[in-house]
């Protein structure tokens, strides 16, 4: 707390400490406190504004996405940012059109706006990378035709990240199928270290928290620790062995609250497993809002760290493969939480499912 | 800094009661996001969101609905999606009124008939069931005139407490200016939309200024070029949604709705000092504008109230467009009223 104080005195980790908090902190303060108002603006001039890629960025996702990255959502309120705007030239015209609405927004921590179908000029010195651009599955598309599809593009943006992007780029991969693309993407990328690169399971670990706080009636911020171990996909595992509610009378673990294994046990994974179509059979579309607030999330947490006890899951290359675990945060690295008696069952379980699947 | 020493003394602000209507569409889907994730209202404050739609358009609502929670917002403390205008209504203490029929092909007659049966019926809603000082901000257009037709039909919501969204105009004439100085566009401040958001519109850059580091300069002065300033200017924020149609095939979204976050983030929150806004207000008099209407000044805000800057100089030409603009106003306010009666 005292340390959290200093920080926010000095100005340097306002939005970090905000964190610590669990609320996320947007762009602008009560203008009426000049106190916050004057530190706010010496730590957003001591800022270089931070360049982030969004590729795919003229779809819906990107759509959700820019206007929360240019508010600062993603990276904090006192975080410049310049955005890099790719996607194919079928979709210019659109992407141009984005370009006009980030501006007319008049958002002040976007700095500048590069709209672009030239891939080079997209990674450019670029510190933060969401590749939502993809090939998606039709249908009547087996496995493999998409995964060839997603080898070409995923083989000439790794080698574009490669050569031209800043030195340590974090990478999220959000296309799906996102843990494949990622290892294309690490695979054609050598020298971008493998630690660097990630897939987005944020979206499934929210749903989680999502399904246990309707079911429990609690605030979805009171839930944390639920794990998302595995794959985004349909074998993906949602495990709340070691997710807890907050309550006014302590941290209380979710199975006990819940009293039904039974529907942790099936209902629970498959709600988590299907929530995409169902949004997709609701909507008619597939989630967009969503999983750019989980990209933002994933981001956010990576860059800024994870509260304290709590930790989040991240599609990540531990061991060569691309697999969700729990992680913490700090400084800008993510590690593995260890040392926690976590049953071998979500670990086995997926591994077998993803060899019988390749 | 709040949330900690506050967590200490346990007090949390009550949630607000948010309504969209319209939210299954596109704006509603850009905005709700936004309003969740603290933007409208500020890091510090819980928001209950009311979203309504029509019937055709519930399934689509539900998924929003499903979205909003799985995005495990921490200041969305309950989200109802309804078709129901009275439970939409219930409790409300911010309205944000996407809902309308869309322009078709055609004149805007057509579009302020189609509309003023909706206004009617969720005016009488907003009035018996919001909350006494519901603060409502109309988007859906024609803006203005859904928004007299709303104070017409709800005659005990404080006629101050009714607007219309002139910000997304407002934040384009800064842009446009910013781009032709190639300065930050959050240098630039003090445009103002008069009137109207249609094509109508007149950005007046004649008090605005730019921030140059060493003080602040006229925006006139420093783009020396009154020529550009009193057409190009103009039509470029005029014609901006038509381009961004053409770019998009679709209207501007993410930005209507980051200009609606503003209106009403200003409006509550207040102005920053020496910075003036462009909402769409009540009209007094002020600078010789017809009372009665909803109109487009600059204003400033402050304790949840807004205050007409006074004193303004105005020109011929400025007085000219402001004045064409007006009429345009008192047209569409005939049209509507011939339709009640």
């Amino acid at each position: 707390m005292i340390s959290n104080l200093l920080n926010t005195l000095i100005g340097t980790s306002l939005y970090c400490y905000f964190q610590l908090s669990a609320s996320p902190f947007t762009v602008f303060i009560d203008s009426r406190n000049p106190i916050l108002v004057s530190l706010f603006r010496s730590s957003a001039m001591a800022k270089d504004p931070v360049r982030v890629l969004v590729t795919g960025a003229a779809g819906q996702i990107g759509y959700a996405l820019v206007p929360m990255i240019a508010r600062g959502i993603m990276l904090g309120p006192d975080q410049p940012v310049i955005l890099h705007m790719l996607d194919i030239p079928p979709a210019a015209e659109a992407l141009n059109g984005v370009k006009m609405e980030l501006v007319d927004a008049a958002f002040p921590l976007l700095k500048g706006v590069i709209a672009t179908t030239d891939v080079v000029e997209a990674c450019t010195g670029v510190n933060v990378a969401v590749m939502v651009g993809g090939f998606p599955r039709k249908e009547g598309m087996e496995r493999k035709d998409v995964m060839s599809k997603n080898v070409s593009i995923y083989k000439s943006q790794a080698s574009a990240l490669e050569k031209h992007a800043a030195a340590n780029c974090k990478v999220l991969v959000v296309a799906n199928p996102a843990n494949t693309n990622a290892l294309i993407l690490k695979e054609y990328a050598p020298s971008i270290p493998e630690k660097n690169i990630t897939c987005l399971t944020r979206l499934d670990h929210n749903r989680a928290l999502g399904q246990i706080s309707e079911k429990l009636n609690v605030q979805v911020s009171d839930v944390k620790n639920v794990i998302i171990w595995g794959n985004h996909s349909s074998t993906q595992y949602p495990d709340v062995t070691h997710a807890t509610v907050t309550t006014p009378a302590g941290e209380k673990s979710v199975p006990e609250l819940v009293k039904d294994d039974e529907w942790l046990k099936s209902g629970f994974i498959s709600t988590v497993q299907q929530r995409g179509a169902a949004i997709i059979k609701a909507r008619k579309l597939s989630s967009a809002l969503s999983a750019a607030s989980s990209a933002c999330d994933h981001i956010r947490d990576w860059v800024c760290g994870t509260p304290e006890g709590t930790w989040v899951s991240m599609g990540t290359v531990p061991a060569g493969l691309i697999y969700s675990f729990p992680v913490t945060c700090r400084n800008g690295e993510w590690t593995i939480v260890q040392g926690e008696n976590f049953s071998i069952f979500p670990v086995v379980f997926p591994l077998m499912s993803s060899q019988g699947r390749s | 800094m709040f949330r900690y020493i506050w967590s200490f003394v346990d007090v949390e602000k009550d949630p607000l009661v948010v309504l969209v209507t319209g939210a299954a569409g596109q704006v509603g889907y850009a905005l709700v996001p936004m309003i969740a994730g603290g933007s409208m209202l500020g890091p510090d404050q819980p928001i209950i969101l009311h979203m309504l739609d029509i019937e055709p358009a519930a399934e689509i609502l539900k998924g929003v609905k499903m979205e909003l929670l799985d995005g495990a917002f921490p200041l969305l403390k309950g989200v109802i999606a309804t078709t129901n205008v009275i439970e939409a209504c219930k409790g409300v203490d911010i309205a944000i009124m996407l809902g309308g029929f869309p322009r078709r092909k055609g004149d805007s007659k057509d579009l302020i008939f189609r509309n003023v049966g909706i206004y009617k019926a969720q005016a009488s809603a907003l009035e018996q069931h919001a909350d006494s000082n519901c603060k409502v901000l109309v988007v859906a257009n024609p803006a203005n005139t859904n928004a007299l037709i709303l104070k017409e039909f709800a005659p005990s919501i404080p006629d101050e407490n009714i607007t219309s969204l002139t910000r997304l105009d407002h934040n384009r004439a800064l842009n446009q200016i910013s781009e032709n100085l190639n300065v930050h566009v959050g240098d630039v401040k003090n445009v103002i939309i008069w009137g109207n958001h249609s094509s109508y519109v007149y950005p007046d850059a004649n008090h605005a200024t730019v921030d140059i580091g060493a003080g602040l300069k006229p925006v006139r002065e420093l783009i020396a070029d009154d020529q550009w300033l009193n057409t190009e200017f103009i039509t470029n924020v005029q014609q901006r949604g038509q381009a961004i149609i053409k770019s998009r095939r679709l209207s501007s979204a993410f930005s209507t709705a980051s200009a609606a976050c503003d209106h009403m983030r200003d409006w509550i929150l207040g102005t920053p000092k020496g910075t003036w806004v462009s909402m769409g207000v009540y009209s007094d008099g002020s600078y010789g504008i017809q009372p009665g209407l909803i109109y487009s000044f600059p204003v400033t805000c402050e304790k949840g109230e807004w205050l007409i800057v006074q004193g303004l100089k105005i020109d011929e030409f400025a007085r000219e467009k402001m004045d064409a603009v007006a009429k345009e106003l008192m047209e569409e306010k005939a049209v509507a009223y011939s339709c009640l009666h």
